[in-house]
């Protein structure tokens, strides 16, 4: 379990995280959700002693980092998959993690395994890896001491599909089992379909935090369901008659209801459906809402996509 | 993740002690040596011992000149040692910032200070067994060269010149730790490690600037032996010939009692143990980006 307490952290005048509180469970994946220089990695680095915080501070199982002896073996971590010596081979570089920790070499080639890097892969450099060579080098080198809790920062970055799925299917099976997983991401499809709670986090503040259900549920306003028909007239006319406002949206319809509402209308007015689904207010619009104020682009009008 | 069978909210670090301090040693030995920029450093170190070993020899034998004493060889195979050296000890600190390792060091090991102690013993032993490889090449050439020439050996190399040369080496090496964890960058670190050795200081052989001033200022002869190692430590690593006739024919005074140990210990505190302080001060409190 990790207990981030009242944290902040200021540089000069700059506040990069604002009183920050939140909690990983331990059986859960906690997904860290936040536009570029949100505060997510200062707040990660903080976690593990790196960054010195400002005031407030974090636990981990009840213990400060600092307190924790040999602590690759409690708290398997993955910062920067980049900040790795160029000339270490990618088996040296989890042999001299295994020495540190005091692991069996063999678990090195176990770690390799899992992560799908080949003997000659993990023989060449570092300078010689992709970025997503890199990134399964780290997620090895984080499992490397066998941890129950994992603090991963942008762990899926580089990843192509086929290993961002399994890197999902591997953090998912890690939570099953009783570990703590926090990652973090800017994306947020890369964290909606794993994590079991989400932190948002913009401008050093977190913005929201909860389940999906919960964060949808607290998203405000009316619903908003696309809906196409084989007689959108017809069932344009039946919705409005309910008192649903309805605007034509490329080949179907915008409903200010929920899905439910539009089927029974439909149910009612005898009208075939072709498409219905949720159209507003998903957890995208709710991430670039809620992170708005510090996002460094502005939002283009009518962002639902 | 066998012990998680059910969640748990608090760690438990009874199995697991703290990582002992030996092991860490032997971790960041292995860092020394484990890429090619460490491996090259050290066969660099090795090679030019030995070529310079056998240079030496090779002017002996081919010019008719009376082979370098015992002494004259250590001056001369310290040279390597005081150039190669202290850039491992630079480079063991720095190399952790412009790789950015020390994220992942720091993650392992928790507690900075045992990481700094760990690095600094592991540089001394490297450091240790090049000085015993340059003394043995030193030792070996005076033995040949006296061979090569028809000549007896000349031993001349008192204890305390030689222990005084060996805390020259050690003091140089810790220097450049210090002024490694004080500036946390390779270059920086390097020039000037090599500008205070190469340019102010400099030795008998190559003098430096400071070396310079000393013998030709009369200002310089009371102040820079507090500022210089080199000059502070000079009237202990001078031969007692040497000596007596700096005295009697260009006035000079040497002071080996208490003033002398004064200017040693000052000049030592100010290359050596203030960098050590102060740049461990910074490690330890540095953000680890």
């Amino acid at each position: 379990m990790i207990t981030v307490d009242r944290l902040t952290v200021s540089y000069g005048a700059f506040t990069a995280v604002d009183d920050v509180s939140f909690v990983a469970q331990p059986g859960r994946v906690t997904g860290f959700l936040g536009p570029n220089g949100a505060g997510k990695s200062t707040t990660m680095r903080v976690m593990v002693g790196l960054t010195p915080p400002t005031s407030g501070q974090v636990t981990i199982g009840g213990l400060r980092y600092h307190d924790i002896p040999n602590p690759g073996r409690h708290v398997g971590t993955l910062l920067d998959a980049s900040a790795q010596h160029v000339g270490r081979t990618g088996r040296e570089i989890l042999a001299i993690a295994a020495q540190t920790m005091g692991l069996p070499k063999t678990r090195v080639d176990e770690m390799l395994a899992l992560v799908g890097l080949s003997d000659n892969e993990a023989g060449r450099r570092l300078r010689n890896y992709s970025l997503g060579m890199k990134q399964r080098l780290g997620i090895a080198h984080a499992l490397l001491g066998d941890p129950s809790v994992l603090i991963l920062d942008e762990p899926a970055n580089g990843l192509d599909p086929a290993g961002i799925r399994w890197m999902r299917g591997l953090l998912k099976g890690y939570a099953d089992r009783g570990g703590t997983v926090l990652l973090s991401s800017h994306l947020l499809h890369e964290v909606e379909q794993i994590a079991d709670e989400m932190i948002l986090i913009g401008h050093g503040r977190i913005v929201a935090q909860g389940d999906r259900a919960t964060l949808l549920a607290g998203a405000s306003g009316t619903p908003t369901t696309l809906v196409t028909s084989l007689d959108n007239t017809a069932l344009g006319a039946a919705l409005t008659h309910a008192g649903h406002a309805v605007e034509a949206a490329g080949a179907g319809l915008k409903v200010q209801a929920s899905p439910e509402q539009v089927g029974r209308a439909a149910l009612t007015a005898g009208v075939v459906l072709t498409d219905l689904r949720s159209g507003g207010a998903g957890l995208e619009d709710l991430f670039l809402e809620l992170t708005s104020s510090t996002q460094r682009d502005a939002l283009p009008n009518g962002v639902p996509a | 993740m066998s012990d998680l069978a059910a969640p748990q909210l608090t760690l438990d670090v009874s199995s697991t002690p703290r990582v002992p301090f030996g092991r860490l040693v032997l971790v960041e030995w292995r860092k020394m040596l484990d890429t090619r920029a460490g491996r090259w450093l050290l066969g660099i170190t090795a090679g030019l011992l030995a070529l310079l070993s056998a240079v030496i020899m090779l002017v002996v034998a081919l010019a008719d000149i009376s082979p370098p004493t015992a002494n004259d060889w250590l001056n001369i195979m310290t040279i390597p040692v005081s150039m190669l050296v202290p850039v491992m000890a630079i480079t063991i600190v720095t190399q952790e910032w412009s790789q950015r390792t020390a994220m992942v060091t720091f993650a392992l090991e928790a507690s900075r200070l045992r990481v700094v102690l760990a690095k600094l013993l592991a540089v001394m032993a490297l450091g240790a067994a090049t000085i015993v490889l340059a003394l043995v090449l030193g030792l070996v050439g005076n033995v040949i060269g006296a061979g090569i020439a028809g000549v007896d050996a000349e031993w001349n190399v008192t204890a305390s010149v030689f222990v005084w040369a060996l805390a020259t080496q050690v003091l140089y090496l810790l220097m450049g730790f210090g002024f490694g964890l004080l500036l946390l960058s390779s270059p920086a670190a390097l020039a000037l490690y090599y500008v205070y050795v190469w340019i102010l200081e400099g030795g008998v052989l190559l003098p430096g600037i400071m070396y310079v001033l000393y013998f030709t200022m009369d200002w310089a002869q009371s102040i820079l032996p507090w500022i210089s190692m080199r000059l502070a430590m000079l009237p202990y690593q001078l031969s007692d010939a040497d000596a007596r006739s700096f005295e009697s024919d260009l006035g000079f005074s040497f002071d080996t009692g208490a003033l002398g140990l004064a200017r040693v210990l000052t000049s030592v505190f100010i290359w050596v143990g203030l960098p050590l302080i102060l740049g461990t001060w910074r490690l330890l409190r540095a953000e680890v980006k």
